[in-house]
């Protein structure tokens, strides 16, 4: 009598014989698992909008207050920890699919972001990312001199910042 | 070969609420663990709400359809991407050792907790025989 069946497979964890070969499939699962370690966690879009970039990542069960968000010479860092239900042995466990354990990112910051105007909240499992933009800075054209004459370079001609 | 159109090319989909494409469904990762008591069902379900969460047990079939919003305002331009946002969908075969009229379930920082509560062991019945 199954309590779970997902096709043609099925689960009795009240049974010792097909806990046995839960335990196997579990294992297939696992290795399933280490396929996608090659992924990066969590997964991250970036949208562009008129002022601001928007950075956002799903990552149900993260919890806010465990949430690190910093930025240092233009490198975001966000990392934090999933942790697994209290209490729970292994091997109480018929599927195990949740990511599990710390997790840790880097992205550069592109351009003109103003990072002290940065801000981030997270909702329902989504962490979004505000990353203002700041003017565009004007063009400027930048002398060049002729390093063939021995004469000091002229200074270039001041501008109001 | 003819330009001209024989008829009207489709109108556009009527833009759905949520900014999503409702033909695109994923399959959320959960756990499922047992305790004294029953079975609980973790599942990943980031941008889902109590409000948009559709989570029904017949016949002996739980489903679980989770409608994501989409995270940013219309007329965003995607510069990087590795994930699809869409809605979530997921379904499983229930026993009859799960008491199907006391499942409970909660949504806290898009994951969704059911729990399966083990039903009661039916009691042998004894059945009088009648003596003719």
């Amino acid at each position: 009598m199954a309590i779970f069946r997902w096709g043609q497979q099925t689960w009795d964890p009240f049974r010792d014989l097909e806990r046995e070969v839960d335990q196997l499939l579990a294992s297939v699962s696992l290795s399933f698992q280490g396929l996608r370690v090659g992924r990066q966690y969590p997964p991250i879009n970036v949208y562009e909008l008129e002022n601001e970039l928007l950075l956002i990542a799903e990552l149900a069960g993260a919890k806010p207050d465990a949430l690190e968000v910093t930025v240092a010479e233009g490198v975001l860092n966000i990392r934090g920890r999933h942790n697994g239900p209290e209490g729970v042995a292994d091997d109480k466990y018929r599927r195990q699919e949740r990511p599990r354990g710390v997790w840790q990112r880097s992205l550069p910051l592109p351009d003109r972001i103003l990072e002290d105007r940065m801000s981030a909240e997270f909702t329902n499992g989504v962490l979004k990312i505000r990353l203002p933009r700041g003017a565009a800075t004007q063009a400027r054209q930048i002398q060049v001199l002729d390093g063939s004459t021995e004469e000091a370079p002229a200074p270039p001609p001041s501008e109001a910042t | 070969m003819s330009t001209e159109l024989t008829r009207s090319p489709e109108p556009p989909p009527p833009p759905d609420e949520t900014g999503v494409d409702p033909n695109v469904v994923f399959t959320p990762p959960i756990d499922i663990f047992e305790t004294e008591a029953g079975l609980v069902l973790l599942a990943d379900l980031p941008g889902v709400t109590s409000e948009t969460l559709e989570l029904q047990v017949q016949d002996n079939k739980l489903t679980l359809f989770g409608r994501v919003k989409s995270p940013v305002p219309p007329g965003a331009r995607v510069i990087h991407q590795e994930y699809g946002v869409g809605h979530f969908l997921r379904s499983f075969i229930l026993s009859d050792e799960v008491d199907h009229e006391r499942i409970t379930a909660k949504l806290t920082n898009g994951v969704l907790e059911v729990f399966l509560p083990r039903a009661p062991k039916s009691q042998p019945r004894r059945i009088q025989v009648a003596i003719e």
